[in-house]
């Protein structure tokens, strides 16, 4: 069992340092260019059904009671 | 597209509060920033007027212009938001801006200055869409679920409106034309003359 051991320790290590790396990339920034992520709803604004939803309930919510 | 657009009726508004309080309260707002202040002006005189303040959501933003790391985006709809993963809280988007949005919490023992936080129109954040990373960062995504922001829709005299330009607007012409057929905003008077 113990001659495995350095063997199986051996193997492991190098995924264990995998594991820890950390991308340090630094984001170059260009101006005037947002680089930072995708926000969803940006897709979902896109949609006709959202707009709609949200016109209706304008006119529930704004409207004189 | 719309734009989305707030206005805030400074006939209407009775300085209640309930808009600043529904907004801490819906995005659970860290303690010492207010996304949204009601402002009176002549506190105490008669003719006094009150008017609720928040992010604009600028056409052109002036705090993006000036963002040296470029953390704003806008939506299709005019929304001006920001990533708070990119944000550095240097305070330039406080100094353009000249409503006082962008507010920023203090943060550990010493008070030192977080990221920069303000109104998002309840649109939350870049992430995704209402889970706790967006809510925790940028609070309640209420456009995502068809819904308005929390501050308009407490509004208990519809002064404060929220939504597509085109129908605030429209709102807001019917209530002039039933008061006077004047337009009764502030400095319409000093930029167009009594007589207008």
């Amino acid at each position: 069992m113990s001659r495995y051991a350095p063997l199986t320790l051996a193997l492991l290590a190098p995924l264990v340092v995998a594991g820890c790396y950390e991308d340090v990339t630094p984001t170059q920034y260009d101006p005037g260019v947002y680089k930072g992520k995708t926000d969803p709803l940006l897709e979902k604004l896109e949609s006709g059904d959202l707009r709609d939803q949200l016109d209706q309930r304008f006119e529930i919510a704004a409207t004189d009671r | 597209m719309a734009r989305m657009k707030f206005l805030c009726d400074a006939e209407r508004c009775i300085e209640c509060n309930a808009c600043v309080t529904a907004c801490k309260n819906e995005n659970e707002v860290p303690w010492g920033v207010n996304r949204r202040r009601v402002i009176t002006l002549d506190d105490g005189e008669p003719g006094e007027k009150s008017v609720s303040v928040a992010c604009m959501h600028c056409t052109d933003a002036p705090c993006a212009a000036v963002c040296p790391v470029d953390c704003f985006y806008t939506t299709t709809d005019g929304l001006v938001l920001h990533d708070k993963d990119l944000c550095i809280g240097c305070g330039y988007c406080f100094y353009a801006c000249p409503f006082g949005a962008p507010q920023f919490p203090e943060e550990s023992a010493f008070s030192q200055r977080g990221k920069m936080d303000k109104c998002t129109f309840c649109a939350g954040g870049p992430e995704e869409d209402n889970s706790n990373a967006e809510y925790e960062k940028y609070g309640a995504n209420r456009i995502a679920e068809g819904k308005l922001p929390a501050c308009a829709e407490m509004c208990s005299t519809k002064a404060l409106l929220a939504g597509d330009g085109e129908l605030v607007a429209d709102i807001y012409l019917k209530r002039v034309m039933q008061r006077s057929g004047r337009p009764d905003t502030w400095g319409w008077q000093k930029a167009y003359g009594a007589g207008v």
